[in-house]
């Protein structure tokens, strides 16, 4: 195996060369991408060998040099990772990016009054909800893009590199398409390798395992599993939806109605909330995933059940103590079903208002591309190409187990059990509603029937409307 | 009785200690969080007893970002509260001092100036923002501040100056000053422990604003708060840094309140002579 | 014109012109959208909707939940806060060691970035990692879920706030002591008055107006807390603690039903301004007490 490592100070980008061959088929033999740290990218020795990464493709990247564009992203790995790339961009095509960046609450606060507003900037961004982006007609279709032989290049660009799961992601109901993929999150089950051990226990094999594992390994010390309760419409129903997906259930159906009543729904949220209730830590009713990832990270809990991302922080030393000492694995399957684990692409896409359009889409195109894919990868972050998943950087730098976890888990998702959700217009005021079920019954205030049932109500209503 | 009266001094002491505790815990919470690793910040039983690290201060410190925030931020709330205090005073001793027909009402229009819950008013701040070019500007967000704060600065200061001696303008009247001169040289300078109260108010909710911040100065005037929030990022808080940046960006505050508590206090012993 | 109307016009002219020129527009448009079906989901169909979003709103039970919430947390909230701003200011106008260190103590809730209290509390009042339940252990009590039961999550909203905003209080009442004309209380102790008749009679009395503006402006800022309830409980357990800000909140920016959501907050501003109201006036604070 021809694998180099360069020893590139806090920045390790290691390629194994035969992958990184086969994911972008361009570079010259003997070159591979080192990337110096506290340089910035186009500043490298080999800035001019990142460039032939690109110019391959047949496409016209000098078309629209001069102009600027703004970029709108949350404080999230896609953007820590892309934006140090950007100056290769500039390069490439000769226009300026700006970057704004802003937290997760601010981004998903100020968007709606910006684009509400009629802003034409930010010219591209992060898609925090699809659905009402798509009603409130924020989003520009990008199959123009696709059909204009100087603006891309689908031989280079090599779709079916793309996870299936992405590229369904990318097609809203109508057949066009508003945004491309951009990261793969999977629900991914998180395990303490030593309390496991200590009671000679494995993974669950099946959902009821799971409730019997988590069981077996609270005690007072420690609790069984903790997973998401908070009541509001980010925290607990992403989590509970591969519960109620792997029982067979469904938050909106294939039809568009609300699933919450199904007995397959409330078979999934008695499942999450017995196990919350019967393994989970004091207090879990107000656990967000910050709540989760601590104690799991601090040791006070056995098992934690959320995206596969976090795998790049459990597996930090510096921030956790199970680092090396956990076990990631297939979220199980609940009798007769297949398991359904929820996951997730974050999206970008082109503001409908913007004035550059043109150089917006080359700026997507170029950030969703194989060789950017690669070069973000290296730096861990998930992207939805299978290529960059194969490299060795990546798998160093995500940790092998965990990827090939999330890869399982991604494979066995059903997106459109979450695309029906998720990317309905209602979206938001569905999973409210289901937040707050989710709270209700591990707080043990309502039965699952009747916290679905009330949930259901309040869907119900929100669809009339 | 007496037992009561000598041991007032004592339980008065104790009680001003505890409040000063309560008050600092958390700060002092947040200060030994800047001086932990992530797994110490965290740690199952909480640790007071740790080795320090300064990591987190030197990342924090290195960051230009972060004394970009602290030049908006500074520039903000300094011109928002002297602005406010420019606009507000006179407003407040009118109001306080005359009697004329729509006085009450134009008190508590003032007053609907605050009430307003923001949700609603956020599109149509920003779509006029925007046609105006005032979106993502210094002078911008300083209008808003002061709309925020002025309700306060007036009401406040109403208050010290309705507490003035009605006499004070009529020795100045004999005296021959003008309305304006009895307000500016007579009534002003008796107030100004008030005033330096009011500015410590108006600074800190102007430092500390976070909606109107995040829609109309945007990424263009990042604030103190907003950039703050930046280390609370998608799946994870980075403790470390947000403790250190809270920790360095609270001394500015500190030395502004400490320099107004100053003034406060001389302007109290100058008021002791009126 | 006289000169003295005219010195009072000219001195409210700066107010007048600042507030006018950056509120009426969005305090119109607020309320336009209130009367209409605005929703930002469906741009084509927007159509004036009459008193539709009102009676919507009143008709449904999560506006009353909220407002109960909302009346429970801020009343509670500002007396908390009054009683102890009160004191403290109180004891510290007889203190006459370590004062300027006290006060500016006594500000560092106000002082630092709410982001970093909040989520420092956030971490506190954790169950399993957090300081409050490891001291309460320490001394032998059984640990807390600070968030978890409806009333713990508004006790410990209170906790927090009280902490964050009882200093305001107490900076204005410090104010108006440091204002006070001594003379009565030396006078009223003369006569043998007690320490606390003297406060209750004589000291709290001339503190009034202060402490109104204090009370006024700590119940509307009360009224609209947002950011701790959010980071905190994000409105539960369930919809405990769910206020009505927090909902104009998720239908505004989260639903982006903004008629709905702006009717909201003008029935908000509705109570705000009839509570104020009253308020004042049995305060008797409309009226200029030194009047030219």
């Amino acid at each position: 195996m021809n694998k180099m490592k360069m020893p590139t100070g806090g920045l390790h980008l290691t390629v194994d060369r035969r992958s990184f061959l086969r994911a972008t088929s361009i570079l010259a033999a003997g070159g591979a991408i080192t990337l110096r740290s506290g340089l910035p990218v186009h500043a490298q020795e080999n800035s001019a060998e990142l460039l032939k990464l690109y110019a391959d493709a047949k496409v016209d990247w000098q078309k629209n040099k001069g102009q600027t564009i703004v970029l709108g992203g949350l404080e999230h790995p896609w953007m820590n990772a892309v934006v140090p790339l950007i100056p290769l961009f500039t390069q490439l095509t000769g226009i300026e990016v700006k970057v704004d960046k802003q937290s997760e609450t601010e981004f998903s606060a100020s968007m709606p009054v910006k684009l509400g507003g009629g802003s034409a900037t930010p010219d591209v961004f992060m898609i925090w909800a699809l659905g009402q982006a798509i009603s409130a007609k924020w989003l520009q279709p990008l199959d123009a893009f696709r059909n204009d032989a100087s603006l891309f290049d689908a031989a280079w660009y090599d779709e079916p590199d793309i996870f299936s799961s992405a590229r369904s992601f990318e097609k809203w109901s109508d057949g066009a398409s508003y945004g491309l993929a951009i990261t793969a999150e999977a629900q991914t089950l998180f395990m303490n390798k030593s309390m496991l051990d200590a009671k000679g226990l494995s993974a669950p094999a099946s959902m009821d395992d799971l409730l019997k594992l988590a069981v077996a390994l609270k005690s007072e010390e420690v609790a069984g599993i903790a997973m998401r309760a908070k009541p509001t419409g980010d925290a607990a129903p992403w989590t509970l939806a591969g519960f109620v997906f792997s029982y067979g259930g469904a938050y909106v159906t294939k039809d568009g109605k609300s699933g919450l009543a199904m007995p397959e729904s409330i078979a999934g949220l008695d499942m999450y909330g017995k196990l919350l209730r019967e393994a989970g830590p004091v207090g879990i009713a107000s656990y967000h995933w910050m709540e989760c990832l601590n104690d799991f990270m601090q040791g006070a809990v056995a098992i934690g059940c959320d995206s596969s991302n976090f795998a790049t922080d459990i597996e930090d030393k510096s921030k956790s103590t199970v680092a090396g000492n956990t076990l990631f694995g297939v979220l199980p399957a609940s009798e007769g079903k297949p398991a359904k684990p929820n996951m997730w692409h974050w999206m970008a896409g082109i503001n409908a208002k913007s004035a550059n359009k043109d150089a917006a889409w080359l700026f997507l195109m170029w950030a969703t591309s194989k060789p950017t894919s690669t070069l973000a990868a290296a730096v861990g972050l998930a992207t939805p190409r299978g290529s960059a998943w194969q490299t060795s950087a990546f798998r160093d730098r995500f940790g092998a187990q965990a990827a090939d976890a999330a890869l399982k888990n991604l494979q066995a998702a059903d997106g459109d059990l979450f695309k029906a959700a998720w990317f309905h217009p209602k979206a938001p005021e569905i999973l409210d509603a289901v937040g707050i079920a989710v709270n209700e019954v591990v707080t043990g205030s309502k039965d699952a029937t009747k916290a679905f049932g009330d949930a259901d109500g309040k869907v119900r209503q929100a669809l009339e409307m | 009785m007496r037992a009561l009266r000598s041991l007032t001094p004592f339980a008065r002491r104790l009680a001003l200690s505890a409040f000063a505790l309560w008050c600092m815990f958390p700060i002092y919470w947040l200060a030994m969080m800047s001086l932990k690793t992530q797994v110490d910040a965290m740690a199952r039983r909480p640790k007071f007893l740790f080795a320090p690290i300064l990591d987190n201060y030197l990342t924090v410190l290195s960051d230009p970002a972060i004394w970009t925030y602290f030049a908006n931020s500074a520039i903000v709330a300094l011109a928002s509260t002297a602005l406010a205090l420019l606009i507000g005073l006179p407003a407040a001793y009118v109001l306080a001092r005359y009697r004329f027909r729509a006085n009450a009402d134009y008190g508590f229009w003032i007053l609907t100036t605050r009430m307003t819950p923001p949700v609603a008013v956020l599109i149509p701040f920003f779509v006029m923002y925007v046609k105006t070019g005032l979106i993502g500007t210094h002078a911008g967000l300083i209008v808003a501040h002061v709309a925020i704060n002025l309700s306060i600065v007036v009401w406040l200061m109403k208050g010290f100056f309705e507490d003035l001696p009605g006499e004070l303008e009529e020795a100045a009247a004999i005296d021959g000053a003008t309305y304006f001169q009895a307000f500016a040289h007579i009534c002003l300078p008796v107030v100004l422990p008030g005033i330096a109260a009011v500015a410590i108010l108006a600074f800190l909710f102007s430092w500390n604003e976070f909606l109107f911040a995040l829609v109309l100065g945007g990424n263009d005037v990042r604030t103190v708060p907003l950039g703050l929030y930046a280390f609370v990022g998608y799946q994870q808080v980075r403790w470390g840094e947000l403790s250190a940046a809270s920790i360095v960006l609270l001394v500015p505050v500190l030395l502004f309140v400490l320099i107004f508590q100053k003034q406060l206090i001389r302007g109290l012993t100058m008021g002791a002579v009126k | 014109m006289d000169a003295r109307t005219r010195f009072i016009i000219l001195m409210l002219t700066p107010a007048t012109v600042l507030l006018l020129g950056l509120t009426i527009f969005p305090f119109i448009a607020s309320v336009a959208m209130s009367l209409s079906n605005y929703s930002m989901v469906t741009p084509d169909s927007l159509a004036f909707a009459g008193l539709q979003n009102y009676f919507k709103l009143l008709q449904a039970e999560e506006f009353w939940t909220a407002l109960r919430a909302t009346a429970l947390f801020t009343v509670l909230a500002v007396a908390i806060q009054l009683a102890l701003g009160v004191a403290i200011a109180t004891f510290l106008h007889h203190e006459t060691r370590a004062v300027p260190l006290l006060r500016a103590i006594y500000l560092l809730p106000m002082a630092i970035t709410p982001v970093a209290a909040v989520f420092t509390f956030r971490m506190m009042l954790n169950p399993s990692l957090g300081v409050f339940n490891y001291l309460l252990k320490l001394v032998g009590l059984p640990p807390q879920d600070w968030l978890g039961t409806p009333a713990m999550a508004m006790t410990s909203l209170l906790i927090v706030d009280t902490w964050q905003w009882a200093p305001f209080i107490l900076l204005i009442a410090a104010g108006g002591l440091a204002a006070m004309d001594e003379e009565p209380l030396q006078a009223a102790r003369m006569d043998g008055a007690t320490e606390a008749q003297v406060f209750f009679h004589h000291t709290l009395p001339a503190l009034l107006p202060y402490l109104g503006v204090a009370i006024v402006f700590r119940a509307i800022d009360a009224f609209k807390t947002f950011d701790i309830i959010f980071v905190l409980t994000g409105g539960g357990p369930g919809v405990a603690t769910r206020t009505l800000n927090l909902l104009a909140y998720k239908h505004g920016i989260e639903f982006l039903s903004m008629g709905y959501a702006a009717a909201i907050a003008i029935v908000m501003l509705a109570i705000t301004i009839i509570a104020a109201q009253v308020f004042l006036r049995r305060m008797r604070m409309f009226v200029p007490r030194a009047a030219l």
